[in-house]
């Protein structure tokens, strides 16, 4: 199937090279690699079901999307970016939902000079902007921009000292990370720091570790339902005190899972994962009501955060495609550059979770209104001023 | 390299079409991508297909090895700005050393412990790759640097292309030529289990640990193309599923097969690549069934071809032409042969315990170069054990037995081998798929010396032609020469003990030991055993057998000896122990 | 650390080491009869709580479908494979039993479904549902193949266990889910507060293990299963049908799966891919045991439960690297106790 339809592509390529054919103007073409399936599917599955939402027409210009998955394997990432670059002729790529996928790719777009949106956290992607990584843009808000909301919270609530317990993978170690730099910076004392896996039937020696410890509150980094596993066995524990979660609980699913232990907890998250508690003068809220009221109507269930990281992706894109049309024509490298240059220069990108402001030296490009905080009361979410 | 011998030019053709993929116009950029993956995925399964086809050790874990490699090169790049090639040379010795010890601790692994123990470790060391500071934990190392060949980059794949290609053609080469030589058949001798190797002086624990770290190295070079193709690393490319995918391609290729590894890589890679192409057309929503068809896909292939995929294939390809006799090829030096009469083997009151149980009680009788001697006894007499003792299988509790005037208890069945001593076994023990010439050519191991370098690089062709000329000369002997090509299951049970025979007389020994070498053959068969031994005793060989088989043993023997329940009842000329009532009772058992 | 705390990591281990056991034992028992290393075990368990759990939402399982999506397939691989022999009666008593049984099943779970049915009614439902894919999965994938080496039918497992992955996500979603403690509350005993829900399992779990031992001891159907184990050959000479033995064998394991994940599920977030771990933890248990004795199993089983919940504690990011690391060692003293012919997998 994909011989015949190369062979075809590159006979309309010949084709146009003789000058023949050239008069329709050309298609921006979008590769997305995201992991439908293995560990990341959680993260992965929302962000397939975002793209079908995406509009096929903007200014004007039609866009394609192409979508393959990678498995969460950064092997099968870049192979699947290799493939959309040489293939299908990308002039933007959007991936992964892993962070060692994401960094993977950051090479390919240094080399292949093909603007890239990243749907992970990790700093390191965007950070220091040098020659492969001027070609980067990021979605989601750096764990540090996170972690300081979570930090300043905190020192609010007299809190001297803290427990970690976090995933043992990229997630739970971009966390730590931060956590071991903001907290002592702010005066807390990190005091216990324990890790455990996806797929662990029990937290119980960590939580005991953590409890005996004494922590003023503990900070667990994981995601999704699982992350609902060390808060119930912390409880079991009697520990009584403040717990903080990371926003990878921002789903429905976690509240249910973890019923009424979970009550209480205090999470940083995107505007769009409470947009019908933000205010309305937040610049997020029209545009993340539109989106939940759409993806969950499209999809038939609940929205999750993970999937509006796509969106913004594509809006960084609406958003430089203006300028780079004028550069030149989708599929060429001067499209390509104008496209990033354009991102780069755009101000205000109003997206689900935030406003972008890039600059050269500044690819996150998010400031506070990017974070929110999150309270759950009786199983309920609520905003924290 | 017999598997390119037969048509030369053909398979050069195929080598060269190969190599123009990348230059070809209509084939697509991303097919030669898919090309380099499946190059180095390659280069693990070639490994895997000698580590777990031909040795028949199953390992898990190879992915661990390409992460070695991976990791070396990707850490002496980053950090310490080598080049990508400077780096070779200690992405073999990471992997080389890494594999020797957890060799030495795993090859000894026996049966199912075997595999655990890979999966065990590979799992281990991902955790370690992802907890390890300088390794940068699970985000990895990124940003590598590219090969460059005289300051042309190899980053794009159409270059990098020839590199990877290269090294598989390589490993291909080395590959076959190993398993053509005197190591390659005591590694493929390792599958049938070790007993039949040890007892012909193959050092069994050596051979294993040979082929496990040549798997382990080619891994290890897979890494290293793995990280400067793919230009970063992470542990996630190197867990269990990882390994287990390896596997698969092994199997699934064809596990005996040094190109079914390649065929094996090939299949699965493309295969993942099609499916995500081809399923959402089919099935119209472009859900998640990659992973459900292709699991049910690889069981349906092995349900179709156990084999593997490979046997298929190459029926359209010319076979591989049989080993070449060469006449003129150097005869082996053999050992000087006792004199007639002269005393060769003494038992003198051995004896054998298990726990309470007293298997073999104090046991003596002798052997004279020249006769053929006979153990014989009811079941369960102690014959066997009897047999192990001789052979150097256990360790008698007490007692002595010499052989050519030297102390043999306390030695290993290859040191007893060395010293001139050959056996055949109950249950015939050769390796199947091997041809009857090559598992002939097993019993003169020790009358060779080349190693697994020297087989690598064909530096041991005189060698292997006098080798080769003596197992040809051996099967002459006993008549088994028309079969020599054929693979030895597919000779009869009589054909297959003669094969074994043979295979014993190759070592040059100046005892055969047979474990009834009668034992569930048809009459026409023993009476061609019987001309067979009564000719080789008239050569001037020693015979002694264990058998059940009273007649034979009458006409066939010189001297026999008689156990029951552990303890020689009755010694002396056929006739004469016939007669004796001891023995009569023994074997009609308390008819009065 | 103090004692305190030793006998909380102790239970803790205990608990998990008891999940291990049931999955190990049966690994064992599949193994001994089939030559098969059933890795897909871990994904039935998974489905097991998966599939309770949507019975408390108040869902249809997607495992209900599933089944008569396995039931067609085995109809049309017989077919396949029959060609003749083929007639009325042979698609009625095919249609019956691999078709309208599951169908039934399904609408029987449409029509509870809703109503939120009583914990046992929904533990019963599940252990039904996922019982007969055991023998299903046996024909589709096994059968064909029963005489291969142990090498081939371990790669026709793995595959079994992709395609399981795969459906999962399919059929469950990748988020995970819990269900509610079949005793809940906590219960004082000395100094360790002790879950309900542990009791359970513990409970359970030696009452699955007396059971099998009855079950091979006592029943004609566990000795002619305990006969095929020892010797396929001789089974078969004295007129015991290896296939069917084979069946029953998957079937029995197939439950016990089901039942061990309905137990764990409110002990830990369970998703669609949590059982290959677990079951990899049976499995070391199981080989540790070398493939053969029960009880050994169970001794492993609790052993790895332990040593994992002390590493947990003194070194969590290392919890992995030093169960799997310590196994090793654990190997090599077993390979040397154990008289092993290595040549009997030929």
């Amino acid at each position: 199937m994909q011989s015949y339809r190369s062979v075809l592509l590159s006979t309309v390529l010949g084709v146009a090279l003789m000058g023949v054919a050239a008069s329709a103007q050309a298609q921006v073409n979008v590769g997305i690699t995201i992991s439908q399936t293995g560990p990341a599917a959680a993260l992965g599955i929302p962000q397939k079901n975002s793209v079908a939402m995406l509009p096929k027409e903007v200014a004007g210009q039609k866009i394609e999307y192409i979508v393959l998955d990678d498995a969460t394997d950064p092997t099968k990432a870049v192979a699947n970016a290799r493939k959309m670059i040489a293939e299908n002729k990308i002039d933007y790529l959007i991936g992964s939902s892993g962070t060692p996928a994401s960094m993977a790719l950051v090479d390919i777009a240094g080399e292949t000079k093909t603007p890239l949106c990243a749907m992970v956290p990790l700093k390191a992607l965007v950070e220091p902007v040098d020659d492969k990584r001027r070609w980067v843009f990021k979605a989601p808000q750096d764990d540090a921009l996170l972690a300081d909301a979570l930090a300043e919270h905190m020192v609010a609530n007299g809190i001297k000292s803290v427990g970690f317990i976090g995933y043992t993978d990229g997630y739970g170690q971009g966390w730590l990370d931060e956590v071991q730099k903001i907290m002592p910076a702010r005066g807390i004392k990190v005091v216990a720091v324990e890790r455990f896996q996806r797929t662990d039937t029990s937290v119980t020696a960590q939580a005991l570790k953590v409890v005996s410890a004494n922590p003023d509150a503990v900070l667990i980094a994981a995601s999704g339902t699982v992350a609902a596993m060390p808060q119930k066995t912390l409880k079991e524990q009697g520990y009584g005190k403040p717990i903080y979660q990371t926003g990878g609980v921002a789903t429905m699913e976690f509240v249910r899972v973890g019923g009424k232990d979970v009550d209480g907890t205090v999470f940083p998250a995107g505007p769009v994962t409470v947009a019908e508690l933000l205010p309305d003068s937040h610049p997020s809220k029209k545009i993340s009501l539109d989106y939940i009221r759409d993806y969950e109507a499209l999809n038939k269930q609940p929205f999750a955060a993970f999937g509006a990281h796509l969106v913004d992706c594509a809006s960084m894109l609406f958003a430089g495609l203006k300028p780079a049309l004028a550069k030149g024509k989708p599929g060429t490298p001067e499209f390509r550059a104008g496209l990033r240059d354009g991102i780069e220069a755009s101000k205000e990108i109003v997206a689900l979770h935030g406003v972008y402001n890039f600059t050269a030296s500044d690819h996150a490009g998010l400031d506070k209104r990017g974070r929110v905080l999150v309270k759950i009361v009786n199983g309920k979410w609520t905003l924290l001023p | 390299m017999r598997e390119f011998s037969s048509a030369p030019l053909l398979w050069l053709g195929l080598i060269l079409a190969f190599a123009c993929i990348p230059i070809v116009p209509c084939i697509p950029a991303f097919w030669i991508t898919l090309w380099v993956y499946i190059g180095i995925y390659s280069l693990v399964a070639i490994g895997l297909v000698l580590l777990t086809g031909v040795g028949g050790m199953t390992s898990f874990g190879q992915a661990a090895f390409v992460g070695f490699g991976a990791y070396t090169s990707a850490v002496l790049t980053s950090r310490y700005g080598w080049s990508p090639w400077a780096t070779l040379p200690a992405v073999v010795l990471t992997a080389g050393v890494s594999a020797s010890l957890l060799g030495l601790v795993t090859v000894r692994l026996s049966g199912h412990f075997l595999p655990l123990g890979t999966i065990a470790w590979s799992i281990s060391i991902f955790y370690l790759f992802g907890n390890v500071e300088e390794l940068g934990r699970f985000d990895g190392i990124s940003g590598l640097p590219a090969f460059d060949l005289f300051g042309v980059s190899l980053a794009s794949a159409d270059r990098v292309f020839y590199l990877v290609w290269f090294c598989v053609l390589l490993a291909i080469v080395v590959s076959s030529n190993l398993l053509d030589s005197r190591m390659g058949r005591a590694i493929r001798a390792l599958r049938g289990g070790s007993q039949a190797a040890e007892s012909f002086g193959v050092k069994t624990a050596y051979a294993k640990l040979t082929v496990f770290v040549y798997a382990a190295l080619l891994a290890g070079v897979a890494g290293w193309l793995y990280a400067h193709v793919q230009r970063a690393v992470s542990p996630s490319p190197f867990g269990v599923h990882a390994g287990i995918e390896f596997l698969l391609m092994a199997v699934l290729g064809g596990s005996g097969y040094v190109l079914g590894g390649v065929l094996g890589a090939t299949i699965v890679t493309i295969l993942k690549d099609q499916l995500q192409s081809v399923l959402p057309k089919l099935i119209g929503s472009d859900g998640n069934f990659e992973t459900i068809v292709f699991g049910i896909l690889m069981v349906v292939i092995l349900q179709v071809a156990r084999q593997g995929l490979w046997p298929m294939f190459a029926r359209f390809l010319p076979q591989p032409k049989p080993q070449q006799i060469h006449k003129s090829a150097m005869a082996l030096p053999r050992r000087p042969m006792p004199d007639k009469g002269r005393l060769i083997l003494s038992v003198e009151a051995a004896r054998m315990q298990f726990g309470g149980l007293v298997a073999v009680n104090d046991v003596s009788f002798k052997v004279n170069a020249g006769e053929i001697v006979g153990l014989i006894g009811p079941n369960g007499a102690g014959k066997s054990t009897t047999f192990n003792l001789v052979t150097g299988v256990l360790r008698p509790t007490a007692g002595s037995i010499r052989f050519m005037d030297s102390q043999i208890v306390g030695k290993l069945p290859r040191e007893v081998a060395a010293l001139g001593m050959a056996r055949t076994f109950q249950h015939v023990k050769l390796a199947a798929q091997m041809s009857v010439l090559e598992n002939v050519a097993l019993g003169a191991h020790l009358r060779g010396g080349r190693g697994t370098l020297s087989a690598m690089l064909r530096l041991d062709r005189s060698e292997e032609a006098s080798l080769l000329r003596e197992a040809a000369r051996q099967l002459e002997r006993v008549g088994l020469i028309e079969h020599m090509h054929k693979p030895a299951a597919s000779l009869a049970l009589g054909q297959q003990r003669i094969a074994e025979i043979a295979r014993a007389l190759c070592l040059d020994p100046c005892l055969l030991l047979l474990d009834e070498p009668a034992a569930g053959l048809r009459f026409a068969e023993k009476q061609q055993l019987a001309v067979l031994l009564a000719q080789l005793r008239a050569e001037g060989m020693t015979i002694l057998l264990v058998e059940h088989d009273m007649d034979f043993v009458m006409k066939l023997t010189n001297h026999l000896v008689v156990l029951d329940f552990g303890t020689k009842i009755a010694e002396g000329a056929p006739d004469v122990v016939a007669r004796n009532p001891a023995v009569l009772e023994a074997y009609l058992g308390g008819v009065e | 650390m103090n004692t305190t705390i030793s006998l909380f990591l102790l239970q803790d281990g205990v608990i998990n080491g008891a999940i291990y056991a049931l999955l190990g034992v049966t690994l064992v028992l599949i193994f001994a009869v089939t030559r098969v290393i059933f890795v897909p075990q871990g994904e039935l368990a998974a489905w097991g709580a998966l599939t309770l759990a949507a019975f408390e939402a108040g869902h249809v399982p997607g495992t209900a479908p599933l089944l008569v999506l396995l039931g067609l397939c085995c109809v049309f691989s017989d077919m396949l494979r029959q060609r003749r022999g083929l007639n009325g009666k042979w698609f009625i008593e095919r249609g019956l039993r691999d078709i309208a049984g599951p169908l039934a099943l399904w609408a029987l779970c449409i029509w509870l479904a809703p109503q939120k049915p009583a914990l046992w009614l929904s533990v019963a439902l599940t252990v039904s549902l996922i019982i007969p894919m055991g023998p299903m999965i046996y024909r589709l994938a096994f059968a064909p193949i029963a005489d291969a080496s142990v090498l081939t039918l371990f790669i026709a497992a793995i595959g079994v266990h992709f395609a399981f992955t795969g459906t999962g996500l399919l059929f469950f979603g990748a988020e995970g889910s819990r269900t509610t403690a079949f005793i809940a509350g906590v219960f004082p005993i000395g100094v360790l507060m002790v879950k309900g829900q542990s009791l359970v399992v513990l409970g359970l779990t030696i009452v699955s293990l007396i059971g099998l031992y009855i079950f091979f001891d006592k029943t004609l159907r566990g000795k002619a299963l305990r006969a095929t184990a020892v010797n396929r050959l001789g089974a078969r000479l004295v007129g015991i049908p290896t296939q069917s033995t084979g069946r029953f064998a998957f079937a029995l394991g197939a439950g016990l799966a089901a039942l061990s994940g309905t137990m764990i599920g409110s002990l830990t977030t369970i998703s669609y891919d949590s059982g290959f771990i677990i079951s990899l933890k049976g499995f070391v248990a199981a080989i540790a045991a070398g493939l053969a004795s029960y009880p050994l199993t169970v001794l492993a089983a609790l052993g790895v439960g332990i040593l994992e919940s002390f590493s947990a504690f003194f070194a969590s990011a290392f919890k992995e690297v030093i169960v799997f690391s310590l196994i090793i060692p654990m190997l090599v003293w077993r390979s040397l106790v154990v008289r092993h012919s290595d040549e009997e997998d030929e």
